[in-house]
């Protein structure tokens, strides 16, 4: 923690509060502003369409009578119960997004992780887990922490950091958990969504993982510029945040090409409020590559992925993640298949996206050092202006794509997948991605020896990629051939999902699952590789 | 007070009406005796003959001077030397500057865009582009003009207004840097294109068709590179299209009409004595539109015209034989 700015947890959240209130109040005054009533009403509405779908529960009940009384109360309220409303309003949002967090379990949680996973892999029960900790530590064989470790440590100790990894599974954030502990920095505070505490074995890390709660459901723009006023204060306390820059996990197995800025902007306002109030305190974000050799709800990630993009059939099944015998399959698969998952910390950046030295110092796209406060000065003062820092945001964003291309780690279930998908793509020659999955879908056998050629040519083009700092390999993809990179990408493929993705017959491999073989190809989709045009639909517009 | 580096022609005219607008301008120029004969004699004769340089501009050759200190810095260098200028400036910019470039075209070999280069070569995050139907010539002798700047950022744009809007220069605001900086560039290629039909007398019909269709590939090419389609129906687009189609006065116009009387380029080139930014620009249009996938016959016919000896007459001819598809693309009614 940062000095000068040792803010408790019950600081933070009445200041989340008293910020919040103060900018609806002066927001609804000024010429032209709606009113207090209007802001209200607008919570309600809201509010009230997400219960009509909400599960009869306690919460849901209580919500209820909540916005029963504001409602009956509402229509007689002199201003000054307005303003009493508004403050509960948001005091009750503050209370639910910080709820859960408690930092004793909090330091006991991240003591128990490693223990936890590690008992996993070996093939513990999860209800024997919570009870036991016993256990020696596999995880550490499986996790592979790599790149500029030592650089985050020395921003952590300058000031605040955003870890900003991407995002491929619920188990990102367990993983990241772990590697700080092992890297031996104070925990991180997490955004996690309530979807992720219907898992009982997820449910008790979330609860105490540092995780705060985001409900997802809550359509009102009042939760949602609270949740990131939250994540400013804390920032500004001097809490480390973690942040999944691309919203959701990848559903496609893509690497995220666009930044969500909602959250992101955080950290500039965090930089800007402390300057304002007169602090050296500073922001840094440190981008991060999570690249699994499996990923585990690879399967009803991808199915949900084609059933948004295309006019297809599919059905989406119940997210793996959320059973957690899934969670335990996953984990001994990685074990027993001796895979490595690799956790690569990339260099850090200011709010602004500069990227900035061991001191903490900014420097500019030549390497010459700059004083990132004067992106904030206008006439000589430090000054708030919404459209200019939502650029630099998005300039931030960019930057942490760009890191994360270059960071990802690429491993031969990807190289395999991709080789593979490009030989099937010359031959079945369809004309759009859904016709071709569904030609793979039919018996349609490759000879092996067309596969490692392929998997030959993409190899040569991933090491001349990764001299040009284009990209990362993983062990299994340097002094390697084709035929090795066939065998140890079948391996993966074909142990952990529930039907093999790919399968050999004699000389020849099939494949059985063409929606997974597209999901572990398309991590190396964008980079140009074997002349491929892209397959994978392109993102959403900005 | 405001900096505008480059003093060429449009350069000079830009110094010279924000000075007129009442503000503190220094013009940077490398040349040492450029550099004094604006101080001395209020002229510049190489770039705008008979222009007298409004009192407000100084012009110094130190990079350093003529920036620090600036609230906007109006960058009009010829691509050739705009990174190498860029780099110099970068040594002593600001983060809280803002870049304001009135460059059309795109960089050799690389095809980077000039915000582009800026953002590669310096702290400049406040960027804006200045383009539009603007003879340098015109403006210098005070007639009336409309331009874009088009920047993310609504300070840079209220800065180039503040700068340059008059009763005689109408600013148009625009947020699509991409967009322009394209048009700007690559409607230089159909310019050339233009001039040759203008040489070769083939009528109005024909030379009508060339320039639509020519705006039609660039619109398509920069459409697909991230491009707002109304952008090249703007000031930028058609607007400067017009202007450089109809004037002979254009330097593009010019190359394609003397390539139309069989004249080599190198001669060309020389003769004409100033950059001619199409003739760039058309590499970077054929390269562009193989990179994204984008048939462009007319943008690489001036290509082939260029710099692989086709005649003018059998480019032209090519062009006529090609089967015409749609003429733009459907409309999805928002109703």
């Amino acid at each position: 923690m940062q000095p000068g700015t040792g803010w408790d947890e019950a600081h933070i959240a009445s200041e989340v509060v008293a910020r919040k209130v103060e900018r609806i109040l002066r927001d609804a005054s000024v010429d032209g502003g709606r009113g207090l009533g209007a802001v209200i009403n607008e919570t309600l509405y809201h509010e009230r369409v997400r219960l009509q779908g909400a599960p009869d529960d306690e919460r849901t009940r209580a919500d209820g009578a909540f916005h029963a009384r504001v409602r009956r109360d509402l229509p007689h309220a002199t201003p000054a119960r307005q303003r009493a409303l508004v403050r509960e309003i948001v005091a009750r949002y503050v209370g639910e997004i910080t709820g859960h967090f408690d930092p004793r379990v909090y330091r006991f949680a991240t003591r128990v992780l490693p223990y936890a996973l590690s008992g996993l892999m070996q093939g513990f029960s999860p209800s024997a887990l919570l009870g036991e900790l016993r256990g020696a530590s596999h995880l550490d064989e499986h996790l592979l922490l790599e790149g500029e470790v030592e650089g985050l440590q020395g921003v952590a100790a300058l000031g605040t950091v955003i870890l900003a990894p991407t995002h491929s599974s619920n188990l990102d954030s367990l993983l990241i958990g772990y590697a700080i502990y092992r890297m031996k920095l104070p925990p991180l505070l997490y955004g996690a969504g309530l979807n992720l505490f219907s898992n009982p074995l997820t449910s008790f890390f979330m609860h105490n993982l540092g995780a705060y709660t985001v409900d997802r459901r809550k359509a009102d723009p009042l939760y949602r510029e609270t949740l990131k006023e939250y994540a400013t204060v804390a920032l500004e306390g001097g809490r480390h945040n973690l942040f999944f820059p691309g919203g959701t996990r990848s559903r496609s197995g893509e690497i995220e090409s666009r930044a969500k800025l909602g959250l992101l902007g955080a950290g500039l306002a965090a930089y800007r409020h402390s300057l304002l109030r007169g602090s050296a305190a500073r922001v840094f974000v440190v981008p991060c590559t999570i690249s699994y050799p499996l990923v585990l709800e690879a399967a009803s990630l991808v199915r949900s992925f084609l059933q948004e993009t295309g006019r297809s059939a599919y059905v989406v099944v119940e997210d793996e993640s959320s059973r957690a015998q899934r969670w335990v399959d996953f984990l001994r698969g990685i074990a027993a298949l001796d895979l490595r998952v690799h956790v690569r910390i990339g260099r850090a950046l200011d709010p602004f996206g500069d990227e900035v030295d061991a001191q903490g110092g900014s420097l500019d796209p030549r390497g010459r050092p700059i004083d990132p406060r004067r992106y904030l000065l206008r006439d000589g003062a430090v000054t708030e202006d919404p459209a200019r820092d939502a650029e630099y945001t998005r300039a931030l964003g960019r930057r942490l794509v760009e890191s994360w291309r270059r960071d990802s780690v690429a491993l031969p279930t990807s190289a395999l997948a991709f080789a593979l998908m490009d030989v099937l793509r010359r031959d079945l020659a369809q004309p759009d991605l859904y016709r071709l999955l569904r030609a793979i879908g039919a018996d349609t056998p490759v000879d092996t020896a067309r596969v490692e050629a392929a998997v030959d040519r993409l190899l040569a083009e991933l090491q001349a990629l990764e001299r040009a700092g284009g990209i990362q390999l993983g062990d299994g993809l340097r002094a390697t051939d084709g035929r090795d990179v066939v065998d140890r990408g079948l391996r993966g493929l074909g142990a952990y999902h529930a039907t093999p993705v790919v399968e050999r017959r004699g000389a020849q491999l099939v494949v059985l699952d063409a929606d997974l073989l597209f999901f572990y190809r398309n991590r190396l989709e964008g980079y140009g590789l074997l002349g491929a045009p892209r397959l994978c639909p392109a993102a959403g517009p900005r | 007070m405001i900096a505008v580096l480059g003093a060429g022609n449009w350069g000079t005219t830009l110094a010279d009406l924000i000075a007129s607008n009442g503000h503190a301008v220094r013009l940077w120029t490398r040349a040492p005796a450029q550099r004094d004969e604006v101080n001395a004699r209020r002229t510049n004769e190489a770039a705008v003959p008979g222009l007298r340089i409004a009192e407000g501009v100084s012009a110094t050759s130190d990079l350093g001077e003529a920036v620090r200190g600036a609230e906007l810095v109006v960058m009009v260098i010829p691509s050739r030397g705009f990174r190498e200028v860029s780099s110099a400036l970068g040594e002593v910019l600001a983060p809280e500057q803002a870049v304001l470039h009135a460059t059309k075209g795109l960089e050799r070999e690389s095809n980077a865009r000039m915000s582009e280069v800026l953002l590669a070569e310096t702290c400049a995050r406040q960027i804006g582009v200045l383009s539009g139907p603007n003879l340098a010539a015109e403006i210098a002798r005070r007639k009336p003009a409309g331009t874009v700047v088009a920047s993310r950022f609504p300070h840079v744009i209220e800065l180039a207004r503040r700068a340059l809007s008059c009763p005689r220069m109408m600013v148009f605001a625009g947020d699509d840097v991409l967009g322009v900086e394209l048009a700007g560039a690559l409607k230089n290629v159909v310019a050339i294109a233009a001039g040759a039909a203008t040489e070769m007398d083939i009528g109005e019909n024909a030379k009508a068709l060339l320039v639509t269709r020519g705006l039609a590939e660039v619109t398509r090419l920069a459409v697909t590179m991230g491009a707002n389609p109304l952008t090249l129906a703007g000031l930028a687009g058609i607007g400067d299209l017009m202007v450089t189609c109809a004037s002979p006065r254009s330097r593009n116009h010019r190359v394609g009409a003397a390539l139309a009387r069989g004249e080599r380029l190198p001669d060309i080139l020389a003769g004409l004595g100033m950059v001619a930014e199409g003739v760039y620009a058309a590499v970077a249009a054929r390269d562009l539109a193989r990179a994204h996938r984008v048939e462009a016959p007319l943008l690489d016919g001036v290509y082939r015209v260029l710099y692989e000896g086709t005649g003018c007459e059998q480019a032209l001819r090519e062009l006529m034989t090609l089967p015409a598809g749609r003429d733009v693309a459907r409309f999805q009614s928002a109703s």
